[in-house]
């Protein structure tokens, strides 16, 4: 009798399992980010360990997302200001269309480099928990910082991490009030 | 016989489970426009307003209230 009713609980959390799917693994800060390759728009492949040697702030984008629109132009602002000592952005799309893609980044016209994801290789390796999502990693490839989601005035929050990376953190305060309306300084 | 039941049953469950966990970064189709319960701002407006001038309440979908107008 036992046996029977074990059965049938096995049976109902079977059954109330099965279209539940275990939680992606999300990296952590202090973890090394993962050996990833994607293509560029252009058709070539871009690894990111490529960019090892230089403070990367990977941003997981997609068109139908409104606040990546957002972030792109102040992440490629980021770029722009301290690209020359060592910053990079890259973007990662994660639309399955190509063409959505390509439209928005017609409409956004960032600077740095854009890999396309429609497998969503990458977001899986990384564990993103939302959209946009941006990791920040420093000149080794470990994670520094993770940023879930995206408003104007997170934006101090990232450069003063990036700043930290760079070496450098008495610079914050220039670009920030700038980009950032109504943002409270980290 | 039924203890092969007791293995299909689950196998089956697990195989023709129509359940999924959609990640953040696989919510393009749901973020259509189509995939909205209303995807005209325009036209919920009007049907509201159109409930609201049959039920005499106001409200619509997002209060309770029956329709004595005293709502």
């Amino acid at each position: 009798m036992i046996r029977r009713n074990l059965k049938r609980l096995l049976r109902i959390a079977t059954l109330a399992l099965c279209g539940v799917l275990p939680p992606v693994q999300a990296l952590e800060i202090g973890e090394a980010a993962p050996a990833l390759v994607a293509m560029q728009p252009d058709g070539r492949a871009l690894a990111l360990a490529s960019l090892r040697g230089q403070v990367v702030y990977v941003d997981f984008w997609a068109s139908w997302c409104a606040p990546c629109l957002q972030a792109m132009p102040a992440l490629d602002a980021l770029q722009r200001r301290y690209g020359a000592r060592g910053f990079a952005v890259i973007g990662v799309n994660v639309d399955t269309e190509r063409k959505a893609a390509l439209r928005m980044l017609e409409r956004v016209g960032v600077g740095f480099a854009i890999v396309l994801d429609p497998q969503g290789r990458w977001p899986e390796a990384f564990g993103l928990s939302a959209m946009p999502s941006g990791y920040l990693l420093d000149r080794a490839g470990v994670v520094r910082f993770v940023k879930a989601g995206y408003m104007a005035k997170d934006l101090p929050q990232i450069e003063a991490a990036v700043l930290t990376l760079l070496g450098d953190d008495g610079d914050a305060k220039t670009m920030a009030p700038r980009a950032a309306t109504g943002g409270a300084a980290p | 016989m039924q203890r092969r039941w007791h293995l299909a049953l689950p196998l089956a469950a697990l195989l023709l489970s129509a359940c999924a966990t959609v990640q953040p970064w696989q919510r393009g189709d749901l973020a259509r426009n189509e995939m909205a319960f209303e995807p005209d701002p325009l036209l919920a407006s009007y049907r509201r307003h159109v409930e609201f001038s049959k039920e005499a309440a106001s409200g619509g979908a997002t209060l309770s209230g029956g329709g004595c107008g005293c709502n």
